[in-house]
């Protein structure tokens, strides 16, 4: 089971036509107290600048930023159960809960 | 009834004739084997690297120490791809068949941080020049096989640089039963008209961890002409295969250099590419 890549797609459909496709993401531990997320699409595209989103369980914003010019995103772990949000346009975002999270 | 004890000795002889025109039917494959080619998530994966006949259980032909053996790694556009040397990881192992006939070849443990990203991942290797004493020529199969971890695609369809190659056109780790693929042969970058193609089921399984075939195979042959598939590429050095079996189907485009010699012999410098179906 691949809990890292378990997508929550919402109705609708995407806005940005470049955003066209299934959306991938994936985070994984780095061992040194961060956290790496990298996206992507399932043909191929840039996740560049596709806004990411660190909330707590009552869905407070803990920490925000986007995915780099290579698609990553690198965070500091925060104290607590999180999940994070990948914002793929409209009806295209994923949500990764922190205990699915592993080196 | 002289004739009739002539006939009768002569019967062992045919026997073993007929059993090496099999032998010849049988098509040299570098293999470049781990189970699964479609990962869900970033994991530990086993390589066995033997040089094999993989539809007859395989029997296996000594290898030398691989000349290279790297992974490139893939992630989509706009990322830079990162090529991985893993010739550490390499142990040589005595890899048998079900004959107990044995060879010298290799098997990985690579570790997870291999394919920790998500994305595309070609295994490349290059090994040393094998010597066909049937045929008093050397061989060399420069050989990929692909995975992807997580869905994710890469640059699968373009060409990594290798001197000669069977470049996708479909992904080669995401394929249906029943479905085809298809693919360039190209030598120094250029397509390959009637390029000459061979093409084996990997028939028995590897068991990396005991380093032997599996000694059941999967499907058997109606007849010889079934065991090595033989196709010509078209004038565009384009091929089409069938892939009517679930498993891992090898391809290997036949002496693509230009009189190339090892040794002062023969050297046939092939281009093998395996592709993996999945069953609906």
């Amino acid at each position: 089971m691949n809990k890292g890549l378990l997508a929550t797609v919402l109705s609708g459909f995407v806005s940005i036509p470049a955003w066209g496709h299934t959306p991938i993401c994936d985070c994984y531990d780095n061992g040194d107290s961060t956290i790496t997320c990298e996206g992507g699409f399932s043909d191929g595209g840039s996740a560049a600048g596709i806004a990411m989103r660190i909330v707590n369980n009552a869905g407070k914003v803990l920490i925000q930023g986007e995915m780099s010019e290579f698609s990553d995103y690198t965070f500091a772990i925060p104290e607590n159960n999180f999940r994070v949000i990948y914002e793929a346009g409209d009806g295209h975002t994923i949500e990764i809960d922190s205990r699915d999270i592993e080196e | 009834m002289k004739n009739s004890l002539k006939a009768f000795q002569l019967l062992p002889a045919l026997i073993i004739s007929a059993g090496l025109l099999s032998n010849v039917a049988q098509a040299h494959f570098q293999l470049l084997y781990t189970p699964e080619s479609a990962l869900n998530e970033a994991q530990a994966i086993d390589i066995a690297l033997v040089f094999s006949h993989p539809f007859h259980n395989g029997y296996p032909m000594s290898m030398g120490t691989p000349q290279e053996f790297y992974v490139i790694q893939d992630r989509g556009e706009g990322i830079p791809t990162k090529t991985t040397d893993l010739r550490e990881y390499l142990k040589p192992v005595t890899w048998k068949n079900s004959d107990q006939a044995s060879a010298d070849a290799f098997v990985a443990n690579l570790p997870k941080s291999v394919t920790r990203s998500i994305g595309d991942y070609s295994f490349v290797l290059v090994p040393e020049p094998y010597y066909e004493a049937a045929e008093d020529k050397y061989i060399q199969q420069y050989t990929r096989a692909m995975i992807n971890v997580g869905g994710a695609p890469g640059s699968w369809d373009a060409p990594i640089g290798l001197p000669v190659e069977i470049i996708p056109l479909d992904k080669p780790y995401a394929n249906w039963v029943g479905g085809v693929f298809r693919a360039v042969v190209v030598s120094n970058g250029e397509p390959v008209p009637n390029a000459e193609i061979e093409i084996e089921y990997l028939n028995h399984d590897p068991l990396i961890d005991q380093a032997i075939f599996d000694p059941i195979g999967k499907i058997e042959a109606p007849q010889g002409s079934f065991t090595t598939m033989s196709v010509r590429a078209n004038d565009r050095g384009e091929i089409t295969i069938g892939l009517p079996k679930e498993g891992w189907w090898g391809i290997c485009a036949l002496d693509l250099d230009n009189a190339e010699t090892f040794n002062d012999k023969d050297l046939s410098v092939d281009a093998v590419l395996w592709v993996r179906a999945y069953a609906p």
